[in-house]
């Protein structure tokens, strides 16, 4: 078999399982673990597109999730505006938001645009504890609509408030943003971006655009991590400004570390692994009476950054019968 | 100018002292070894447990000040442990991005240890001046707020004299401006990287007794310095210590006032609000070019 039969296959049989798993499955928890599983591959693999491909260090990701997330529950629960509609508002505010906050990342690097995206998202998490009147502030918003149902006969329709169908919904939009992200990789705008990574200096002396690049992988970024969260805010049905906060980030950051960063699946492998492994956790908690999640967050962290820096994607490809390409998704190597 | 006014000004100013006092830390650091430590508020938080402990052994004023000393060293010890095990075997990677990554996970790490070994409940340091005020005239402000004061002060002049008079305060200056030039003038670089990182971590140290002091010490308390502490550095330019003395009294000064006169539900969005208009227009901070220590 050539590498890129085998690439297929195992894309194909990925597939396969990921549409297959919903129907299989009937414990609601376990669905919901998919679910919760679905929302972070969103928002890690979107994370990646601008942190690990363009190598633009934002901690602010939660922001953008939260606009998201509160746009849609606003439009629906004050103005009763369409969930659907809803999900491209938020991506689309969410997309303004990093466009906005592109601006200033023309002229930061490092330090500095870590610290200004922090801010950014500090910012609109106390807005959206003191804005009462729009967010109910801490208590959160609540009540809000699930996905309408949307018909197929006259007396048919399928719903949205089970988790299944949900999760179907959920898989399209993975599937859309990863097919988004891979399509711009492996085109010019991809190289320019690795090489906007790499040297951000070379790139502008051989006539690269450099602020406009920046510009649009935020923009794109931002609207994907908008529309998980409108897509959370319409499942969990509550939200509240924990959704902003830098443990979320953080969270997101983790799971991307772990599976590989600037690699096409390794956001979504770190994703998988981190949610199951949290829930795994909190069974061997109840068990032993410990609380030491974040302790191996923590820890997982620094120990992937210092020894395997490419992921469990970088390890996965050092299989002798893994197909050498998949996975790196167009990635030099690092 | 009324006394309300000049009344936050002072509290600003107190506040300002200690955010200074662990904001130095960070600068010298990313100074010395261009190391983003964002898990330097955790130092501050280690402290402050370190005081929390000591002065359940010796309570009272004499326990305070033994705090303090012993904060200084343990926090010392840490930073000094953190730098060679986790920093250290980064130093030569390309971005930064490790870097920042890798003092996120410290910040994970050295957070839910304290959650999981002291408790999430807050404990309160007792004042070791009994709560006493002083009356300064117009303005009125506690013994504790006052020594905070002074003690910072102290502290960073102390910092001052022995990196721009001692032979080695000059060695940690050399490697900040130009480490290969130094190494090429015989100093030991790695020696000056464990010391900055040592002395700095020490000062967060003694800023996180203070701050645990004038506020409370829970496990999480570490997140705010942090912020607050990156906040001034940037303010100050990065990496530049006499820009970080007066970016924490900047700092201090306007959350007291905006919290006043402003929101107060706002406080601590003020100085990102700041910073976010100081680097879209001065990037470089608002003390002139980058200076090193």
């Amino acid at each position: 078999m050539t590498p890129r039969t085998t690439r297929r296959l195992l894309t194909a049989a990925g597939l396969a399982a990921f549409f297959t798993l919903p129907l299989v499955v009937t414990d609601r928890y376990f669905l919901h673990i998919l679910v919760m599983t679905g929302i972070f591959a969103i928002l890690t693999s979107s994370w990646n597109l601008l942190t690990g491909y363009a190598g633009q260090l934002n901690l602010g990701h939660a922001a953008f999730y939260g606009i998201g997330a509160y746009t849609s529950a606003i439009l629906a629960t004050r103005l009763g505006i369409n969930p659907w509609a809803g999900l491209l508002a938020g991506g689309l505010l969410a997309a303004a938001a990093g466009f906005l906050l592109g601006i200033p990342s023309l002229r930061l690097s490092g330090p500095y645009l870590a610290i200004t995206t922090i801010g950014f998202a500090e910012i609109l998490r106390l807005v959206a504890m003191n804005w009462v009147d729009l967010t109910r502030g801490s208590l959160g918003l609540y009540g809000i609509p699930p996905l309408t149902p949307i018909p197929i006969t006259s007396n048919v329709s399928i719903e949205f408030t089970s988790e299944r169908n949900f999760l179907y919904v959920l898989l399209i939009v993975l599937l859309l943003t990863v097919w988004a992200i891979r399509r711009m990789i492996r085109s010019g705008f991809g190289v320019t971006l690795k090489a906007l990574r790499d040297d951000e200096v070379g790139a502008e002396s051989i006539g690269v655009d450099t602020a406009r690049f920046k510009l649009t992988v935020f923009t794109i970024s931002a609207f994907f991590a908008g529309v998980a969260g409108a897509l959370f805010a319409h499942y969990q049905r509550l939200i509240s400004p924990d959704t902003l906060s830098l443990g979320e980030t953080f969270a997101i950051l983790t799971m991307t570390m772990l599976g590989g960063l600037g690699t096409l699946t390794g956001p979504i492998l770190g994703a998988v692994i981190l949610t199951f492994f949290s829930e795994w956790l909190r069974f061997v908690e109840d068990m032993v009476k410990l609380d030491v999640r974040m302790v191996i967050y923590g820890l997982l962290l620094i120990v992937t950054i210092r020894f395997m820096r490419e992921g469990v994607v970088g390890l996965l490809v050092k299989l002798p019968w893994w197909p050498k390409t998949l996975g790196k998704g167009g990635s030099d190597g690092r | 100018m009324d006394s309300l006014f000049l009344q936050q000004v002072v509290n600003g100013l107190i506040i300002g002292s200690v955010y200074s006092l662990i904001a130095i830390g960070l600068t010298m650091i990313f100074g010395v070894m261009r190391i983003s430590n964002f898990a330097h508020g955790d130092y501050a938080m280690v402290g402050a447990y370190v005081a929390v402990f000591v002065m359940m052994w010796l309570p009272g004023p004499l326990g305070w000040v033994n705090a303090l000393l012993a904060a200084a060293v343990i926090v010392a010890v840490a930073g000094v442990v953190s730098e060679l095990l986790i920093f250290r075997p980064l130093l030569d990677r390309r971005t930064d991005i490790d870097m920042i990554m890798v003092s996120i996970g410290l910040f994970i790490l050295l957070e839910n240890l304290a959650q999981f070994f002291f408790e999430a409940r807050p404990r309160m340091l007792a004042d070791p001046f009994g709560g006493n005020t002083v009356d300064l005239g117009l303005v009125s402000t506690s013994q504790l707020r006052l020594f905070c004061l002074a003690f910072s002060c102290v502290a960073i002049a102390g910092l001052q004299v022995f990196l721009n008079r001692s032979k080695t305060g000059i060695a940690i200056r050399a490697t900040s401006q130009n480490s290969r030039a130094a190494r090429l003038m015989g100093i030991d670089i790695n020696r000056i990287y464990t010391l900055t990182f040592g002395l700095g971590s020490a000062m967060a140290g003694i800023g996180g007794v203070l701050y645990g002091t004038l506020f409370a010490v829970y496990p999480t308390m570490g997140a705010i310095p942090t912020l607050k502490a990156f906040v001034v550095t940037i303010l100050g330019g990065m990496g530049n210590i006499r820009g970080a003395i007066f970016g924490g009294f900047i700092l201090g000064v306007a959350e007291t006032l905006g919290g006043s006169y402003l929101a107060m539900e706002y406080k601590n969005a003020i100085g990102f609000v700041i910073i976010i208009l100081v680097l879209l227009i001065r990037p470089q901070g608002l003390f002139g070019q980058r200076e090193g220590v």
